[in-house]
């Protein structure tokens, strides 16, 4: 993709601004169009799994790091917290920060393990980690009631904010509004680092280690920072989901989810931020439009995974660009980043 | 003693298995340094075809174990024909692993769709007849395994050190270019290593299934160990493969008889972390520095 | 196969910038590399030349960080380098390119170039996530100098272009560029003239010389002689992972073990 010249840049950064307000309006309407109960749920679980999305790109598409492991950052996200708040009476904020942190601490764990691997070993290790901590949450029966699951999980507390009345996350368009914000939030963090020197330096790893090490690149410690980020972000919509669907049992964080959450990224396209979002949001309401496929939906993903990989494997993302740069053959948008 | 020894047939039979499915993705990465994620859904439909063709077709089960192996064969040209080879060129390491991520998710789903969730019960005529020795029992089952695994691993270890072919195979599997200017052709090679490494798996698939449950994800627990088990004899070595591969056997019968069967997963992976952090290249290790 | 026949010609003792002594590196019984010393005075061009085979990509990636020498020290300005990865000797003021070019083709050339300027970035944590001045500045600048870099390798009409996409000498061109980013102290390149014709060639060492004429050390890798004899101040020649001779290039010509390990005739 090609950069800009430095008449470009102004109209790129508007262009950026606009799509940033453009988003925060769509997030706003949303819950005001959608609203029954069961389109929310599925706004909330969308908003979940783009931070799911974009967690995982980070680490894959920027860092080139096939982590099949988020499975179990969101789960130990999504424990972490809930034991802290039920069992410990910890305010959910609180355990939100400790489970964020829990989160991205054990993606660095891993990362330090995996760092000498070249990526098919790193993509099994990742693997054996998911079905290890699923193992745990499953097995540990005093510590996470194994199978049988945690239930009544409160969602968060409500908001008192001087001068408005409080506002609950018992109504689920305020819970979307929550999550969607966070979900938001974690773009626009990934965002500018992706923009900046760290970005720079994640993608000179992924294309080239040797000779981005010969810039006086540390390939390995920049890998351990994006797992360390990649699966904080997935340890926060860990938290939100239990504090979302009140009940949560191990079977969750099956080692499925990771793969469902990788074909959201490589549908989406995992060379942008932007593409896994798309993705996350397509393969989440994909099968709730398309009601008669219901139990067909994993191997919906597994079809477009495959087929993505096969003929278009950069995605939404570079389908898009094709199109874009059909009808304007004069400009790259470089918004698709 | 008994229960030592006891525990060591166990393991021997269990770890035969794994071998032959383990080596099925060895023998791959060896030529292509790509791991196939579906090869765990080769072995179920290797067990679910012979499952239908003993009680759909009413075959024998010595037969429904070739059933598999001709199965398993044909899913491994189609899986190289329709991903692997399309995507050589291309030279991204991660693609093909990730699409046959994608394929394994296909397969089981479907297959999930088609045969349902419940548990097929697949039973040998071999099952019940059981041999006893020095306080020990083992089942006819349990001896076949052995006896097809350990014939099949010597084949095939010949196979790789003393014909044209299996040198051929190794050749390509260390440099793939200048094999290819010796006048091999690495593309039918590597489809001859699918093939081979599907048929294999297919037919562990046949004499894993009145062992393991059947449903449409008996593979899957089989493949989180064969993984496992590349990983510590080394990826693409054939002798640490088998060797790993007893081992794990060997640990998983000693696990379930004294920690309990849900923590097989966890010791198995504790393990693979374990070496994967202290000697990546396996037990049997090839270093191999690069010049840049 | 012959040991260092008549005495090398010693360097001038004035800034020695770095010193390689008694490196060995062996891979599982191929010794690439044996008991090689060599001594690179500041503001030099010094050749590495040898036959094919004769192990003097190895010897780089000794001297760049990307293995670990057997047995052997690399001391750069004073400083030992011996234990310290690729990635901390680029710090100390190595850069280097590759005989077989890696570049990030899919990135344009000036984001490569520009990658190179990440180690002298300096900006406050901060501002990673919230882009304030300082990173807008740093941002800017890096731009403008990678631009200046690629202008004088010659590429200014190709800054967009994505590195996959640039010819064979173009990306070699940009290779350099890119090292050259890194500010570095001595600047290793790795047979640069290889796959380039006349012209390029030309081209290539008239920059070379303008570097070091700006006070760059060069080390440069080759194999063709001729090449080496116009703009080299000391050669290093080696054969089979073995040092053969080191002094100045009119000496190097003229030395019996270095025709005979071009040539093949018996060495005495």
């Amino acid at each position: 993709m090609s950069s800009l010249d430095a008449a470009q840049p102004a109209r790129v950064l508007v262009t950026r601004r606009l799509a940033f307000l453009a988003a925060v309006v769509a997030i706003a309407l949303l819950p005001l169009v959608f609203t029954d109960t069961y389109w929310r749920t599925n706004l909330i679980v969308c908003a979940i799994n783009v931070m799911l999305a974009i967690g995982l790109d980070f680490v894959l598409g920027y860092a080139g790091q096939l982590n099949l492991g988020q499975s179990a950052f969101y789960g130990l996200g999504a424990y972490a917290s809930t034991l802290l708040i039920m069992r410990l009476g910890v305010p959910f904020w609180i355990a939100f920060a400790a489970a964020v942190a829990f989160a991205g601490a054990a993606g660095i764990v891993l990362s330090l393990f995996a760092m000498r691997l070249r990526g098919h070993y790193l993509a099994v290790a990742s693997l054996g980690f998911a079905v290890i901590t699923y193992q745990v949450l499953l097995n540990w029966i005093s510590l996470t009631q194994g199978p049988l699951g945690i239930y009544a999980i409160p969602p968060p507390p409500a908001l008192a904010l001087p001068g408005l009345p409080a506002i609950g996350f018992r109504n689920l368009a305020n819970l979307f509004y929550l999550v969607a914000g966070c979900a938001l939030l974690s773009y626009a963090l990934l965002d500018q680092l992706i923009r900046s020197p760290i970005g720079e330096a994640l993608t000179a790893i992924r294309e080239d280690e040797v000779s981005a090490a010969a810039l006086g690149i540390n390939g390995a410690a920049w890998k351990v920072f994006a797992f360390g980020v990649g699966s904080a972000v997935a340890g926060a919509a860990g938290c939100f989901y239990a504090a979302f669907v009140g009940t949560l049992v191990p079977d969750a964080f099956f080692i499925t989810e990771s793969f469902t959450i990788l074909a959201m990224v490589v549908v989406g396209g995992m060379g942008t931020l932007i593409g896994p979002v798309w993705g996350a949001i397509l393969l989440t309401l994909l099968p709730e439009v398309l009601r008669g496929i219901g139990d067909l939906r994993l191997v919906v993903y597994g079809a477009a995974l495959t087929l993505v990989v096969l003929f278009m494997p950069g995605g939404i993302a570079q389908a898009a660009r094709l199109v874009l740069a059909r009808l304007r053959p004069e400009r790259q948008p470089e918004l698709l980043r | 003693m008994t229960i030592v020894l006891q525990q060591v047939i166990n393991g021997v039979v269990l770890g035969s298995l794994y071998v032959l499915v383990a080596l099925g993705l060895t023998l791959v990465y060896g030529v292509l340094v790509q791991i196939n994620f579906a090869h765990a859904d080769v072995v179920t439909l290797g067990a679910f075809s012979a499952y239908f063709f003993i009680h759909g077709a009413g075959g024998g089960y010595v037969a429904s174990i070739a059933v598999a192996f001709a199965v398993g064969a044909a899913l491994g040209w189609l899986m190289n024909a329709a991903i692997f080879a399309p995507l050589r060129e291309r030279g991204n390491e991660l693609l093909p692993l990730i699409a046959t991520i994608g394929v394994s998710v296909m397969l089981e789903n479907a297959m999930l769709a088609v045969f349902g969730p419940i548990p097929y019960a697949f039973d040998s005529p071999l099952s019940n007849d059981v041999i006893r020795f020095a306080g020990t029992f083992i089942t006819l089952q349990n001896v076949l395994i052995i006896a097809v695994s350990v014939a099949t691993i010597a084949l095939l270890y010949a196979f790789m050190k003393f014909t044209f072919l299996g040198k051929a195979l190794r050749a390509v599997s260390q440099d793939r270019e200048t094999a290819g200017l010796m006048g091999i052709d690495p593309d039918r090679l590597v489809m001859l290593t699918f093939v081979i490494a599907s048929a294999l798996a297919g037919m562990a698939g046949a004499m894993l299934g009145p062992v393991l449950v059947l449903t449409p994800f008996a593979g899957t627990s089989v493949i989180v160990k064969a993984f496992a088990i590349v990983i510590i004899g080394g990826f693409g070595n054939v002798e640490g493969t088998i060797l790993a591969g007893l081992m794990v056997g060997l640990i998983e019968s000693y696990t379930t008889q004294y920690l309990g069967p849900g923590m097989i997963d966890i010791v198995v992976f504790a393990l693979l972390l374990v070496m994967l952090a202290v000697r990546p290249t396996g037990l049997i290790a090839e270093k191999r520095e690069e010049n840049v | 196969m012959s040991a260092v026949l008549a005495a090398d010609q010693p360097a001038p003792a004035a800034s020695l910038l770095l010193r390689a002594e008694g490196l060995s590196k062996n891979f599982g019984g191929v010794r690439a590399v044996r008991d090689i010393s060599l001594s690179v005075p500041a503001g030099a061009i010094f050749a590495v030349i040898g036959p094919n085979g004769a192990g003097k990509s190895t010897l780089l990636n000794l001297l760049s960080g990307i293995f670990r020498p057997d047995a052997g020290t690399v001391t750069f300005g004073g400083v030992d380098l011996t234990p310290l990865p690729a990635h901390r000797r680029a710090r100390h003021g190595i850069a280097r390119t590759f005989q077989k070019i890696r570049l990030f083709r899919h990135l344009t050339a000036l984001d490569n170039v520009v990658a190179g300027f990440h180690i002298h970035c300096r900006i406050p944590a901060w501002q990673y996530v919230v882009h304030g001045a300082a990173f807008r500045k740093n941002h800017a600048r890096c731009r403008e100098e990678a631009a200046r870099l690629l202008a004088f390798m010659g590429l200014e009409r190709r800054l967009h272009v994505e590195a996959g996409a640039l010819s064979y000498g173009e990306r070699r061109m940009l290779e350099i560029a890119r090292a050259l980013a890194t500010a570095p102290r001595l600047l290793m390149v790795d047979e640069p003239a290889a796959g380039l014709n006349a012209a390029e060639v030309e081209a290539l060492l008239e920059r070379l010389q303008m570097l070091r004429r700006q006070g760059l050390t060069i080390l440069i890798v080759e194999h063709n002689m001729d090449l080496v004899m116009t703009v080299a101040d000391r050669v290093l020649v080696i054969d089979y992972g073995q040092h053969l001779f080191e002094g100045p290039p009119a000496a190097v010509q003229a030395h019996p073990g270095v025709i005979a390990a071009y040539l093949g005739g018996a060495a005495q």
